[in-house]
């Protein structure tokens, strides 16, 4: 978690001073703020949801990519999800006594690091918008997601539900609201009017989550 | 020198083929009321009867894990207990497995050599054990002494919870032969409950009067017809598994095989099992088995139906587990229930496991087994109901690593 929060922060500074640049070249842009709160289904908050704002009117480029890590310890991808800019790299150490097969089969990137310990591999990079599912083909119960978005502000809901990019330039927006554990028909996406619009925008779930992974079961158990 | 420092480079950066290895000593305190083992010609349903109380190896097991290349994987499993079987150390499985990357949502395993079939949802530890209790239930316990896969056997998933949807779904098939005495234990000493897995090269006693009788091999070819089984999965994220799977080892009931002075037994069952897990620590699983087992001396069939169903309730708090098991048992020869060769029972299990850090786990067990099996007074001159009890203290360390 403090890994994806140093990210988050990073991303943050990256996004003010893309915003700062936008305002310097055009003049007729303000900056402003947007929140979304995002709710489950009950009405409690949708903690660790990923909240893109991709740039419809004006349409906007991509924040810069980063370099991230998706660490592998105790038999579990760490952090659970990770949410990159187009472009960006990731690099797959594995912290683990015993070796690792890491997958991925998903559209927006398919890819497999063959049965390793430690950090043989260069990081591998993300070109394509898109939910990336990760897998160990060793330990079936392994299983992380990489959000990757070419949406210039994005972030993780706090505790509250909440995300926050405090000073964006006015314009449409289209949200996007993704969630691990979400059963949703179809995906959540609404677009909204920054700096015309009201300043907290919720979003609700019109279904239950899926319950969550199970913990703490010892690891010489088979799932 | 170029050459030198790239080939160096290239040595650096390709993974070392992987070799996993694991060691665990389980030692048993034993206090036992219970008759005459059946590994010890008796007609006892315990491993360890009265006369094997105090401490005892409860299993000493060595696996070995090899990968070769990118998806091919050998895995060994060798275990001692310690209970003058043909060979002091002595295999449980030994297979070679081909798992190559998930694929558009599917996944694939073959495995070719000895394994257990893919039916018990409680035998789900390392070693094939059970981790709720110490003893597993009739059903897991009859497959650990009886069944083993010595063949090919192909498995594809379709991973439904990757790709977005709250079930995974998983179809199984295989091919195997050297299983042809499989009933033979079934049919002479009824249902047990006992960890003690049979090993691929090892000999197993039954009840008989004869001290020094042979005793019988299990995993043996004597009819050249192959066996099979096929066996779906279904399991919802990960809180619920259900699994069925149908067995029939196709052997010739009247082929007699003097080498191992047994028959080959034509064994057919099926066997289904449910396992719920909830968020809170909670499991219930319950499993069923329901078969049939015959002989032919002499074109003359004989038939044992056995059949048992089995309810347990687990709950884990933290490194702390609590598990109480109870199990039905029938064996049916020739459609009469009061047959010698005939029996019925139950048993309640009781269990308190404890985790301590990576290496130890403790155990303490209370099994009461209660059966009446009709051939005690004919060829025991014993009553035919009888009630056993045992308790039980399992510690056991294990130590594993890597090459």
């Amino acid at each position: 978690m403090a890994r994806i929060d140093q990210a988050t922060r990073v991303l943050a500074l990256r996004a003010l001073g893309l915003a700062a640049l936008m305002l310097g070249a055009a003049p007729q842009t303000y900056a402003t703020s947007l929140t979304v709160k995002a709710l489950q289904r009950d009405g409690k908050p949708l903690v660790g949801a990923v909240i893109t704002a991709e740039g419809v009117a004006p349409a906007l480029p991509p924040a810069p990519p980063i370099k991230a890590i998706m660490d592998q310890v105790n038999l579990a991808f760490v952090p659970d999800v990770l949410v990159l800019p187009l472009h960006s790299t990731v690099q797959f150490p594995n912290s683990d006594a015993v070796s690792h097969q890491v997958y991925s089969f998903s559209s927006a990137r398919k890819f497999q690091l063959p049965l390793y310990r430690g950090k043989p591999y260069p990081p591998v990079s993300f070109e394509q918008p898109g939910i990336v599912t990760l897998g160990c083909n060793i330990h079936d119960n392994m299983l992380a997601y990489i959000v990757v978005t070419a949406a210039p502000y994005f972030g993780r809901t706090d505790a509250r539900g909440e995300w926050s990019a405090p000073n964006i330039s006015n314009g449409k927006y289209r949200l996007r609201v993704w969630h691990p554990l979400a059963s949703e028909p179809k995906d959540i996406e609404q677009v909204v009017d920054a700096g015309a619009g009201p300043d907290v925008v919720e979003i609700r779930l019109t279904r239950n989550l899926r319950p969550p992974p199970l913990k703490d079961r010892p690891h010489s158990w088979d799932y | 020198m170029r050459c030198a420092a790239l080939a160096g480079a290239l040595t650096m950066a390709i993974p070392a083929a992987a070799a996993d290895f694991e060691i665990a000593l389980d030692v048993r305190g034993v206090s036992s009321d219970g008759r005459q083992s059946f590994l010890e010609n008796g007609q006892g349903k315990l491993r360890y009867d009265a006369d094997h109380e105090g401490i005892q190896l409860g299993r000493l097991r060595a696996a070995y894990d090899q990968a070769f290349g990118e998806t091919f994987a050998a895995h060994v499993e060798a275990s001692v207990w310690d209970d003058d079987d043909k060979n002091p150390i002595d295999l449980t499985e030994a297979y070679l497995e081909y798992r190559p990357y998930p694929r558009a949502g599917f996944k694939t395993r073959v495995r070719l050599g000895a394994f257990y079939p893919p039916m018990s949802l409680e035998n789900r530890a390392l070693g094939w054990e059970t981790p709720y209790t110490i003893t597993p239930s009739a059903i897991s316990s009859w497959i650990g002494e009886e069944i083993r896969t010595v063949g090919l056997e192909g498995q594809i998933d379709w991973l439904g919870t990757r790709l977005g949807h709250d079930f995974d779904l998983q179809l199984t098939a295989a091919v195997f032969g050297w299983n042809d005495p499989a009933g033979t234990m079934v049919a002479s000493h009824g249902f047990a409950f006992h960890d003690r897995q049979t090993l691929l090269f090892g000999r197993v006693g039954i009840p008989q009067t004869a001290p020094g009788a042979p005793k019988k091999e299990l995993f043996y070819e004597i009819d050249d017809r192959p066996g099979f089984y096929v066996g779906a999965q279904a399991r919802y994220l990960d809180r619920a598994v259900l699994n069925v799977l149908h067995y029939d080892n196709r052997a010739d009931p009247s082929v007699f095989e003097a080498e191992i002075n047994d028959f080959a037994w034509l064994t057919k069952f099926d066997a289904a099992a449910l396992r719920v897990e909830t968020g809170n620590g909670w499991t219930v699983l319950v499993q069923a088995l329901d078969g049939e087992t015959y002989i032919a001396p002499g074109g003359f069939w004989l038939e044992w139906q056995f059949d048992s169903q089995s309810a347990l309730v687990a709950k884990r708090i933290g490194a702390h587990m609590l598990a109480a098991r109870y199990d039905e048992f029938a064996v049916k020869f020739m459609d009469d229930r009061n047959a010698p060769g005939s029996e019925d029972g139950h048993a309640w299990a009781l269990a308190y496991t404890i985790e301590r850090g990576d290496h130890w786990r403790f155990a303490l067990e209370w099994l009461e087994v209660t059966s009446d099996v009709r051939s005690r007074p004919v060829a025991l001159g014993e009553p035919a109901l009888a009630t056993e009890t045992k308790i039980e203290l399992s510690a056991r360390y294990t130590l594993n690593g890597s090459f």
